[in-house]
């Protein structure tokens, strides 16, 4: 493993409280909830992995071998839900867990072929459909997909999601000084607050 | 290409301009070294935000002073010509040559005349930066050619236009043996993309309604009333954010707050000028200006 310290930025010098917002303030970019459904969570979840070893290091060395104080860790946690195979009792179940796999294993052409031979356009075809736009980076057949599958079933919490996820327009990380100068950023970020790994405000 | 990707100089961080203009200084003089003075006529900002995204993480500023026609007394400091500047110059170049390539088949004839001349001044040049990137060259003949087919046929579906220009500018990530390092500048250039080919159908938008030519935007917004402008915006957007996650995943530069300045200051705030209809006013502006510092 590199040194933890080169990975957190800072030298071996800092005060605790040092370490502990250069842990925060990377921990806040690589957040889970900012890679959400993009093709490039299963980087972040890596860069994740790493800070979050380099700040258990760090802590365990300074608190003398013992174990860390407190754990701000992500692992165990699973923030992929949305990928999560769900059991449908709809006719086209099969299908649609194996274009899901296809998606999730990023196989964009596969699925496509395979959302083109399902025999009727359920809610989950359209919900699907989108999905895969978003992956391309067709953002705007994503949107119309992800309304239209909201429409037919305005009760599945999945296809709920992920309308209001294309209407905050993907949201995410703004280093400190470029946040949104419209409004006040600690209502820009109220929706991330509680997702923080120390559970409290973020700015 | 187009000269929306900028950063927001008042919003730069202390000492990142100079860092700033010594890549764009470098990128014209390794463009005249490598192919040519006239190539550096087509020097442009996009492909100076290209060359920083491309700059190793191990390299140094590496700056040397160079004088120039522009410059001849005191002269400027511009980056040392490296790998990573001269890809991005032989990607402009290849870039600059089909776009004019793509106007010969326009219908005005002083665009075509006009463009005619330009090819004959850049031709040795491009032969050059064609040898040095072939597989750009051909991805972007390819995409030019099959955007001009849609836009022929007057296509309404935006993001199947746009995916043509996005894959374009994803060509750009060099062949790379660091594939997670190619993956994150593929995802970060598709939808930078995406964005410029957006921006500059909306700053389009009434010149091609009066001239009755194709507009992406306005095919897929006929009505073109506020409410769609907000949803193309808020699409915009994302795109802006999908990118800026990839770029944080890029280990850092000594350009890395020029980049950040670019996409969470400078893009924003010329969407903000071309959506309130501002923008070409503040271009000419911006061209006195710096006239009147060179001098």
């Amino acid at each position: 493993m590199s040194d933890p310290y080169s990975v957190l930025g800072i030298l071996p010098e800092a005060s605790d409280e040092e370490v502990k917002r250069a842990y925060r303030d990377l921990a806040r970019k690589y957040h889970p909830d900012n890679y959400q459904n993009n093709p490039l969570a299963d980087l972040a979840e890596e860069k994740m992995k790493e800070i979050n070893e380099a700040y258990a290091a760090i802590t365990r060395s300074r608190s003398g071998g013992g174990a860390g104080p407190g754990d701000y860790g992500f692992q165990g946690r699973q923030y992929q839900q949305q990928y999560t195979y769900q059991q449908q009792s709809t006719d086209n179940g099969a299908l649609y867990s194996q274009i899901r796999q296809c998606i999730n294993m990023g196989n964009l052409i596969q699925a496509e072929q395979l959302l083109r031979s399902a025999p009727r356009q359920t809610a989950e075809w359209y919900f699907l459909s989108g999905h895969l736009a978003y992956q391309k980076g067709w953002l705007d057949e994503a949107m119309q997909h992800f309304q239209t599958a909201y429409n037919m079933e305005p009760t599945n919490v999945e296809y709920r999601q992920a309308l209001s996820m294309m209407q905050q327009g993907g949201g995410g990380y703004r280093p400190s000084g470029y946040r949104y100068s419209s409004c006040d950023p600690c209502t820009a970020y109220m929706c991330f607050s509680l997702c923080t790994p120390w559970g409290g405000p973020c700015c | 290409m187009f000269g929306y990707v900028r950063p927001r100089e008042d919003t730069l961080p202390d000492g990142a301009l100079e860092r700033y203009t010594a890549v764009y200084c470098g990128l014209c003089h390794t463009l005249g070294e490598a192919y040519g003075t006239p190539a550096r006529l087509f020097l442009n900002y996009d492909f100076a935000f290209l060359a920083m995204l491309l700059a190793p993480e191990t390299t140094d500023v590496d700056i040397q002073h160079k004088r120039c026609f522009l410059h001849p007394f005191k002269g400027k400091p511009a980056c040392k010509n490296r790998e990573w500047l001269s890809v991005s110059a032989a990607e402009s170049l290849i870039l600059s040559r089909w776009k004019l390539m793509d106007t010969l088949q326009d219908d005005n004839l002083a665009g075509r005349l006009e463009a005619r001349s330009f090819l004959r001044i850049l031709d040795q040049g491009y032969q050059k930066a064609r040898e040095k990137c072939p597989a750009f060259d051909a991805s972007v003949q390819y995409h030019l050619r099959e955007l001009r087919k849609l836009e022929q046929e007057e296509c309404p579906m935006l993001d199947r236009v746009t995916d043509n220009f996005a894959a374009l500018l994803q060509a750009a990530t060099p062949v790379t043996e660091n594939a997670k390092k190619a993956r994150i500048l593929e995802q970060l250039l598709y939808h930078i993309g995406r964005w410029i080919y957006l921006i500059d159908a909306v700053d389009d938008l009434e010149e091609d309604r009066i001239s009755n030519r194709y507009n992406p935007v306005a095919a897929r917004f006929p009505q073109w009333t506020d409410a769609d402008a907000a949803y193309l915006r808020q699409m915009m957007d994302h795109s802006l954010s999908l990118a800026g996650a990839a770029f944080q995943l890029l280990e850092p530069t000594p350009w890395t707050d020029v980049l950040e300045n670019i996409l969470y200051s400078g893009l924003p705030s010329v969407e903000e000028l071309v959506f309130s209809g501002r923008w070409r006013e503040d271009q000419k502006k911006h061209r006195r200006k710096s006239n009147e510092r060179s001098v």
